[in-house]
């Protein structure tokens, strides 16, 4: 179990050093005079000045590249242009409410994709399976935006159950259950995509499972269809489930930035927007990295659970 | 003990009764496919539909894209003259619909032909050559680390606002899953007979990729690119939402999402409607995916065969649910 965790972290490496490559490099694809590009109508001669200095515009491309990560090793990101604070500290005052958020859809995307795939296949080519399928190519097609936005104004707009936005209330706010009552609408919408992927997978993994000749001895044995499903099946579907689930970490985080939006939620997503919106280049490249790196760290410990939830690798 | 082998006048006495199978085109299947099944059937009318639409859009909208009337702005559905109301502008929403569907159906599609047009000879070759190969791989595996979402918004930002930028993006998303599934199918079918023929009968190492492989990886290609069409029109459009990619005032349903967004208490049509457009169309393209997957896949073709003849078949031979690739 140590030995794969080690070595599955050193594979981990060159991928998170290729992802500083991408992030970095990702500026020159801007055409033209980046300062001015990049700026647009923020351009001032006293901004772009400032940013050249701070990319270090003048000197060559591997040396930039050199000190940029020299600088991320040490915490440091540069400057945000709108906020006027150094990049890493906003990051690390916004990811914790961006990690609640994940954290609530995962506690949603579990329960809900186990109950939905492991019943589709139990009741496999029946209409329960039939409708199971369809509802989740249904939320497969949903783009997150407008089920936020839906959401929001049936639920939080017409019949006011949720609070319209941000983490607490701003006038009263009430601590634990406050926050609960925040996160519902945005866990929800968060989650929709991810339920419908891990369902699909469920589901067919569970197929698959049943299948096998120790299924067809352990029904000749006479035990319930529960029990055969739920003791026998459901555990060797347990490492796919699990896999699963925790590439789902991922996307759920990266996936929040169009909830965190509609919902003004104060996380690392709608961070990115406003610093799009603003143009502000070390900020945006900033939350980039810091998605990606939670990305890749979510699925490495992903696969080692799932490495050692699966006895027979052992 | 095994009943001895038959002699050959009896297998010659057999063989006139036993039919040659007809052998079918790969359309008849992919026709078979989009009408036989009714969610199939409902997928390719969605899609006509908007496709239709597209390409007869000033015949079909009522009013200009950018035609306004200030004086009933923010009107609800169900003015005279405006079934699904006017935006915060007073543009008249059908029709900023009808022509937005241009924009999504382009977005959608040229990403993911373009994308199959790099990704089949990348992965190709990639299979081929084992060095380059696992280059590429390894290449790839650094653009898996990002989320598709994130990425596209990374490269939109940096690339600049517009259509063209927006499919490049897209299409740089695109290309590493697309090359990884033409990648493993190659790889599979490198180790077949027909390949080693093909190099015992000397034949150039392009000859072999482009001449004898090429058929064989390319539909496992169009079935993925099929299935996630939708998944990247949903894409776009939040980029657009996102401000970046297409700009206002263009009529496209993601910045129609984004501004309506603003006035969502007093006129929900305005953001609300454009969402319901995507999610038509993403939905018509899943099912047409769905379909055409099972159609190419000759494993699920024989269980569909056996399903239509009521005979048995084990839970083995239903095809792998193919995860989407999540946004």
């Amino acid at each position: 179990m140590w030995k794969f965790a080690g070595i599955r972290t050193l594979h981990a490496i060159p991928v998170l050093i290729g992802v500083t490559f991408v992030v970095f490099g990702s500026l020159q694809l801007v055409p033209g005079d980046i300062a001015n590009t990049l700026l647009s109508m923020f351009y001032t001669e006293e901004r772009g000045e400032a940013l050249r200095a701070q990319l270090g515009l003048d000197k060559p491309l591997l040396v930039q590249y050199g000190i940029w990560v020299w600088n991320l090793l040490h915490g440091d990101l540069g400057q945000s242009m709108m906020l006027r604070q150094p990049v890493a500290e906003v990051l690390l005052d916004k990811i914790g409410n961006s990690l609640i958020l994940t954290g609530a859809s995962l506690l949603i995307v579990i329960p809900v994709s186990f109950l939905l795939g492991t019943t589709a296949a139990r009741r496999f080519r029946t209409a329960t399976d039939r409708s199971i399928v369809f509802f989740a190519m249904l939320l497969a097609s949903l783009p997150v935006f407008w089920l936020g936005i839906v959401l929001l104004y049936l639920l939080g707009v017409n019949i006011k159950w949720f609070p319209m936005s941000g983490m607490y209330n701003m006038a009263n706010p009430g601590g634990f259950p406050d926050l609960i009552h925040h996160l519902v609408l945005p866990a929800v919408t968060t989650a929709a995509t991810s339920v419908a992927i891990v369902t699909r997978v469920t589901r067919g993994a569970l197929i698959d499972t049943l299948g096998q000749p120790y299924i067809l001895s352990a029904r000749a044995r006479g035990l319930s269809d529960f029990r055969v499903t739920y003791r026998h099946g459901v555990r060797n579907v347990m490492p796919t489930f699990a896999n699963m689930c925790g590439l789902q970490i991922g996307y759920l985080f990266g996936g929040s930035i169009f909830t965190e939006i509609i919902f003004n939620w104060p996380g690392i997503g709608l961070l990115l927007y406003n610093a799009i919106l603003q143009r502000d280049v070390p900020m945006v490249q900033g939350c980039i990295l810091a998605i990606a790196v939670v990305f890749v760290l979510a699925n490495l410990l992903a696969d080692i659970i799932v490495y050692g939830l699966d006895v027979r690798r052992r | 003990m095994r009943p001895a082998a038959m002699p050959a006048a009896t297998a010659a006495t057999v063989a006139p009764a036993a039919k040659p199978a007809r052998a079918r085109s790969t359309f008849y299947f992919v026709w078979r496919a989009l009408i036989s099944d009714r969610f199939a059937l409902l997928g390719t009318v969605i899609v006509g539909g908007f496709i239709l639409t597209a390409i007869f859009a000033p015949w079909i909208a009522p009013y200009g894209p950018d035609d306004a009337d200030p004086a009933l702005r923010l009107q609800g559905m169900g003015t005279e003259g405006h079934i699904f109301g006017l935006d915060n502008h007073g543009r008249d929403v059908l029709s900023r619909l009808i022509y937005g569907t241009r924009l999504s159906l382009i977005a959608g599609l040229a990403p993911v032909l373009l994308g199959g047009i790099i990704a089949v000879p990348l992965g190709l070759i990639a299979a081929y050559y084992e060095r380059f190969g696992h280059l590429i791989m390894r290449v790839m595996d650094v653009l898996f680390a990002f989320p598709m979402v994130l990425l596209a918004i990374m490269l939109a930002f940096f690339l600049g606002p517009g259509l063209e930028n927006l499919v490049i993006a897209l299409v740089v998303v695109l290309v590493p899953y697309n090359t990884r599934v033409v990648y493993v199918q190659a790889l599979a079918e490198r180790e077949l007979g027909y390949v080693e023929a093909a190099r015992a009968a000397a034949s150039s190492d392009l000859r072999i990729m482009f001449g004898e492989m090429l058929p064989h990886v390319v539909a496992a290609s169009v079935v993925y690119s099929m299935t996630i069409v939708g998944t990247i029109i949903v894409t776009a459009a939040g980029l657009s939402f996102l401000g970046l990619g297409v700009q206002p005032p263009t009529a496209e349903w993601g910045i129609m999402t984004s501004e309506g967004r603003t006035v969502l208490h007093i006129a929900p049509h305005a953001s609300t409607l454009p969402g319901i457009a995507i999610f038509l169309l993403v939905i018509g393209f899943n099912l047409v995916g769905d379909a055409l997957r099972d159609a190419l896949d000759p494993r699920t073709r024989l269980v569909r065969v056996k399903l239509a003849r009521g005979e048995q078949t084990s839970p083995e031979a239903e095809p792998d649910p193919v995860p989407r690739v999540p946004v």
